[in-house]
Order: structure tokens, then sequence, then C-alpha cells
């Protein structure tokens, strides 16, 4: 099955697949509406961390903890393209997924699938959808330094991707010059923040 | 085979889901006193709280259908004859069994259970519970309620009715709400939270001690502190007991093996089952729904491949339905404390031997998967457990995976 990996050396924190996802996810799929619309929905948040940056999304765990931890039967896994999805009708925000998510990919609002008017849990659907249709999900489609990767993952690196984020982030494989570059200024740039902090 | 359950809740009905799952196809009947389909506890105040009925049976309504289930409905199993592998209910009726499933659940505990007889009175259990709770507030038109009991589901029941637009009155033995998942600290910082929140009126350290009735009819409560309270609706949830009498004789819960065996021919799983904890080893009853789960799993893997074996329960808890404010905990609140607070959260970690013994997340559930993993999995923090929970952007754990410090 295929799922999405980082290749957070690539990203340069530009956020495309955060607005990507959120145009993506609005029921209007248009930019415009889903700005300065408190309902929209972004389901994969660029995390800063220094000089380094990386999105960060559900990971469609096999096992997943927050499958087995909802007293709701709002968590499923599609058996075709074994994404772990949320049924915002069913979901009463009881919070039990997110105590137990190692990733911290869920969180809680009023969404357009909100249908009590109240938060409800949401997180990365896997644009099951999209993929269903043999495209790639809106994050990737949108990330244009190759940091994101719709890829097969074999057997050993899935386990291992249940509890480890490190196999999920792929790490250095032939990074673009201009990246590099990019990659060094941005070192630089905190190297000289921290500096002039002491 | 033929596989019967006594209850036709939470645990069994992952049971009986997963054994036709992993391709059982001998007969089942699943035994309720109850009349419905199977329904999440967890859910059903929010069809007090106003959302419709329907969403409360989590596995769907055409449950029975689907799973090829015989159900024998409002009729409780009162006696288990394991030598005759035979069960009956209190209306006589006899099922034989090869194996049984025993997962009845607790039921609530009333200090006082003659209360119930008065109108106005209810306990916080079961879906009987709140469709009772339901007419009786839609039919008397009822403005304002008395909720005794501060643990989960007390709370769980004062904001399910709050959010409905009564007024309420919380009333709690302990110095502080949800005394089982919080420490005196992170119970109190809380307590006044919730109290800051809602407008709920808590009234900590007195219990409600008589009822006041006219005609058999609820007017008023009277608490130990002397006051009295006017009100026609009293919710009643100080405690649950497990309903363990029909196999053991009595309410202390039934003892099962790693294999969720409580006899060579009885699983059991879920609020009745005796279980050891995942990291201490101390048998108890741990009664949330994902060691319900993980229990039901086990016992049909069991049951079909003749495999499997439980880890250990785990007593995490996390309250936040009906309110925007999570109060996450673990464990044991012993050892080295180590504590955060900013603005509305409140982290508080204890240590024992350099690894978590017990947490509180209170205010937001940010990292609580992250902590809630270090724990289970025993790893040495005293190095840096400082930063990760002071961490405002809570980004330590990929701080480390990184190796950016
Ligand atoms: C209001 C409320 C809120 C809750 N919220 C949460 C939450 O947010 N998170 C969480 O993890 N847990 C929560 N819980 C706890 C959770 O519901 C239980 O841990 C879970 O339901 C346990 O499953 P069970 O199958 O053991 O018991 P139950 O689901 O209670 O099922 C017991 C079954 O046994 C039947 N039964 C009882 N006695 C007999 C008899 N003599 N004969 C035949 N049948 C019988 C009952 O009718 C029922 O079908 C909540 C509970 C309540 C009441
Ligand atoms: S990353 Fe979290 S939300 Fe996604 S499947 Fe795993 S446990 Fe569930
Ligand atoms: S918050 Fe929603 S999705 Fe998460 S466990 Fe609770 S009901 Fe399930």
């Amino acid at each position: 099955m295929k799922r999405i990996f980082v290749d957070y050396k690539k990203c340069l924190a530009c956020k495309a697949c955060e607005s990507a996802c959120a145009v993506e996810q609005h029921p209007c799929h248009s930019l415009m509406a889903a700005l300065g619309d408190h309902k929209t929905q972004v389901n994969v948040r660029v995390l800063g961390i220094d000089h380094e940056a990386f999105p960060l999304s559900c990971r469609h765990c096999d096992p997943a903890d927050c499958l087995n931890a909802c007293p709701s039967g709002a968590i499923s896994r599609d058996p075709e393209s074994g994404a772990v999805l949320l049924d915002a009708a069913l979901c009463k925000a009881c919070a039990m997924c997110a105590m137990v998510c190692p990733f911290d990919a869920i969180s809680f609002k009023v969404t357009h699938r909100s249908l009590y008017g109240r938060d409800v849990a949401y997180k990365c659907d896997l644009c099951n959808e999209r993929i269903k249709e043999g495209k790639s999900p809106a994050c990737v489609t949108a990330c244009h330094s190759g940091a994101l990767v719709y890829a097969e993952h074999d057997a050993l690196r899935g386990r291992q991707a249940v509890k480890s984020l490190r196999t999920y982030l792929l790490g250095a494989e032939g990074i673009p010059a201009h990246v590099e570059l990019f990659r060094e200024l941005r070192r630089k740039e905190f190297a000289r923040r921290r500096d002039g902090e002491q | 085979m033929k596989v019967v359950t006594v209850g036709t809740g939470m645990a069994a009905a992952e049971f009986v889901q997963r054994l036709r799952l992993e391709g059982f196809g001998g007969e089942i009947v699943m035994c309720s006193d109850e009349g419905f389909a199977p329904y999440s506890p967890c859910v059903i105040p929010f069809y007090l709280a106003g959302e419709p009925l329907q969403t409360v049976y989590w596995k769907g309504a055409d449950f029975y259908d689907r799973y090829r289930v015989t159900p024998r409905l409002s009729d409780p199993v009162v006696e288990v004859d394991t030598a005759r592998r035979l069960v009956r209910s209190a209306a006589g009726r006899n099922a034989s069994y090869d194996r049984l499933f025993f997962a009845s659940g607790a039921r609530s505990w009333y200090p006082r259970p003659e209360w119930l007889e008065t109108t106005g009175v209810f306990g916080f259990k079961t879906l009987t519970d709140m469709v009772a709770i339901d007419r009786y507030v839609s039919e008397n038109n009822i403005k304002k309620a008395v909720v005794f009991g501060g643990g989960f589901i007390g709370v769980d029941a004062a904001l399910a009715l709050w959010h409905r637009g009564l007024e309420i009155t919380l009333v709690h033995r302990n110095t502080r709400l949800l005394s089982q998942m919080t420490d005196e600290d992170g119970g109190r910082f809380a307590t006044a939270k919730l109290a800051a929140k809602t407008g709920i009126d808590i009234r900590l350290k007195t219990t409600v001690n008589e009822i006041v009735t006219n005609g058999g009819q609820l007017k008023a409560v009277e608490l130990a502190n002397g006051e009295r309270i006017e009100t026609a609706l009293l919710i009643v949830s100080i405690g649950v007991s497990p309903n363990s009498e029909a196999l053991c004789g009595n309410d202390k819960g039934v003892a099962s093996n790693d294999q969720m065996l409580a006899d060579p021919d009885i699983y059991t799983a879920g609020d009745v089952a005796v279980t050891r904890h995942a990291v201490t080893g101390e048998q108890g009853i741990f009664a949330t729904y994902p060691n319900a789960m993980q229990q039901a799993r086990i016992a049909a893997r069991h049951l079909v491949h003749g495999d499997g074996s439980f880890g250990g329960s785990i007593n995490t808890n996390v309250l936040k339905k009906h309110i925007d404010f999570p109060i996450v905990s673990a464990g044991r609140f012993e050892g080295e404390p180590y504590t955060w607070q900013q603005g509305d959260i409140w982290r508080r970690v204890y240590l024992q031997d350099g690894m978590i013994n017990g947490y509180l997340i209170i205010g937001d559930t940010r990292i609580s998967g992250f902590i809630y993993h270090l724990y289970l999995s025993r790893k040495r923090v005293d190095r840096n457990i400082g930063t990760i929970i002071s961490e405002p952007r809570h980004d330590s754990y990929y701080r480390g995976v990184l190796g950016v410090h």
C-alpha cells in the first residue's frame, strides 16, 4: 500500500501543502473560500524546528492506536487503500484517539463536517477519494521541492513506521543544488540568531 | 460450536464482530437485560445533550442481523451452570453453550437504592437511563438538576445536561472532581477551570444525605452540610460495581488469565473482568473502552485460533466530551513530580527510577500521545522530561528524531 513519505531535507517550509490541503478539504474547493473561514480544515501542519522543517500529518499506522481507542465507531480503515478514516458524523470529540496518537496528528475544532455545531476530531484522510481515482494526495501534488513523496512502502518500513517517525522521514538523497543552498542559508540564519541570543 | 455472550455491550459487540471477521461460522446467541442493539455507553450522554439516538449504535443498528446473531434481550442472565454449560435467565430460559463470553459490565452503585423509587431520581449508566431522563426532562420541562458524584461519569452527566440548558449543581464528596484520575493539585486546577468555563455550581466535600419527596415525586435534596437544594431531578452516579454475581456469586468481578479465560470454556472482558495492569502488574478492574476492546479481541482470537495473549490493561483516561478543555491522565501519581503551567495548560509527570510512573495533562491534548508512549515503553526520561513538558511548541519528540537540540 502507498503512503506519504517526507524527505525533510528538501522541505522549504513554503506551506504549499497546507494550502493545497485546505482547498482540497473545503466544500467549495477554492482557496478564496478557504481563506478566513474559521471552519477551514487543514490536515497537515508544517513544523519548524530550528533550521529544520517538515510537514506532519497522520501516518495511517497499522495497527492504529487511534482506531483501537475510538469508542464511537468514528474511526475505521479503508480495506482497499489502507487509509485510517475519521467520520465526523460519529465523532463525539472525546479525545480518546488524541490521547494515544504518538504523532499528535489529531486536532479538534468546528469544521464543515461537524453536524451538531460543536468541535470534532479531524486529521489527514490520505486524500482517500483522490487516491482511489488514481491521483496523488493534494499535498504531494502541491509540493514542488520533492519533499513529499507518495510511494509504496515495503512491509518492513511499514511495520517500523507505526512506531517510529524516522522511517517516515526519508533523509537526504540527491538534494538539488538550489535546495542545498537554501538549507545552507537557513542553517546560517539560525546560527546567527542563536549567536545573537547569547 | 455454539457461542453465547452474557451482555451486548462494548466488549461483547467487539468480540462477536471479531469472531465473524476471523471466520467463525458457528451459532452465536447474545443475551442482555436491555432491549437494544449494541450501543456505546461513552456516547449516550450526547443523546441527552440533543444529538440523534441513532449515533449510539456504534457498530450499526442492524448489528444482530449483519453478524448473524440470535439476540435474547430484555431478560437478565441470573445463573451460569458451568458444569452443564448452561446459562439461565430471570424468565427461566436456558441457553446451552460450548463457549461463553461473560461481559456483563458494571452497574451503578446506589447508597440508598430506595431513592430510585422516587420519580425524578435516576442513574446514569445505561441507554435505558438516558431514555428515561430524556423523557422526564422533556415532559416536565425540567430546568434544574443535581448530580451526585463527581467522578468521570458524574462529570459527563453534569456536562451533558448543562449542554441541554439545565442549571446544574454537582455534589462531590472529595476535595476535587475526577479524584481518581487526578492528583490533588491537578484536580483542583481542573475543577476550578470546569466551574469557570461552565458555570456549574460545584459543591465539594459534601454528599446528598436525604431526598425530600411529595407523593412519590422528588422536590429537593438535603446535603450533609445541612443545605437544602430545590430540584425535581437528581442523578446519582457515585460508583459502579461489576455484574459478576451470575458467574461468581459475588460482585467482586471475574478473574481472568492472559487468554481472557475465567474457566476453560468461559472468556471474560470489559468492566466485569479483573485483569493485570500492563505496567504495574497490579490486578484490578480497568473500566475503559480501549481495555475492553483489547480484551475482547484477544478472547476472539484465542477462541478461533487458539493463540494470543493479553498484554495487560492501562488506566489511561481523558475527559473532553461536551467541553473544549481536556483532562488526560494515566498511571500512578507517585514519585518525583515535574510540573509545568502556562495559562490554561497544566502538565505534571511523576518519575520513578527515571521512568514515567504517572502523568496528568490538563487543558490541551498535545504531547499526550507522545507521553503515553513514553509511559508504556518504560523509556528513561529523567534527562529531558523537564524540556518535554515545558516545550511550548511541543516538538521535543521531533527534535529528538531530527537530532536538533
Ligand atoms: C456515561 C458513560 C460514559 C463513558 N465514557 C467513556 C469514555 O469516554 N471513554 C472510555 O474509555 N470509557 C467510557 N465509559 C466506560 C465504557 O463505557 C466501558 O468501559 C465499556 O462500555 C465496557 O464495556 P463492557 O462490555 O464491559 O460493558 P458495557 O458496555 O456496559 O456492557 C455490559 C452489557 O451487559 C449487559 N448485562 C448486564 N448485566 C446483565 C445480565 N445479568 N444478564 C445479561 N446481560 C447483562 C448490559 O445490558 C450490557 O449489554 C463510559 C461509561 C459511561 C456509563
Ligand atoms: S498517526 Fe495517529 S491518527 Fe494517524 S493512524 Fe497513527 S495513531 Fe491514528
Ligand atoms: S474524538 Fe472522535 S474520533 Fe477521536 S476517539 Fe473520540 S469519538 Fe473517536
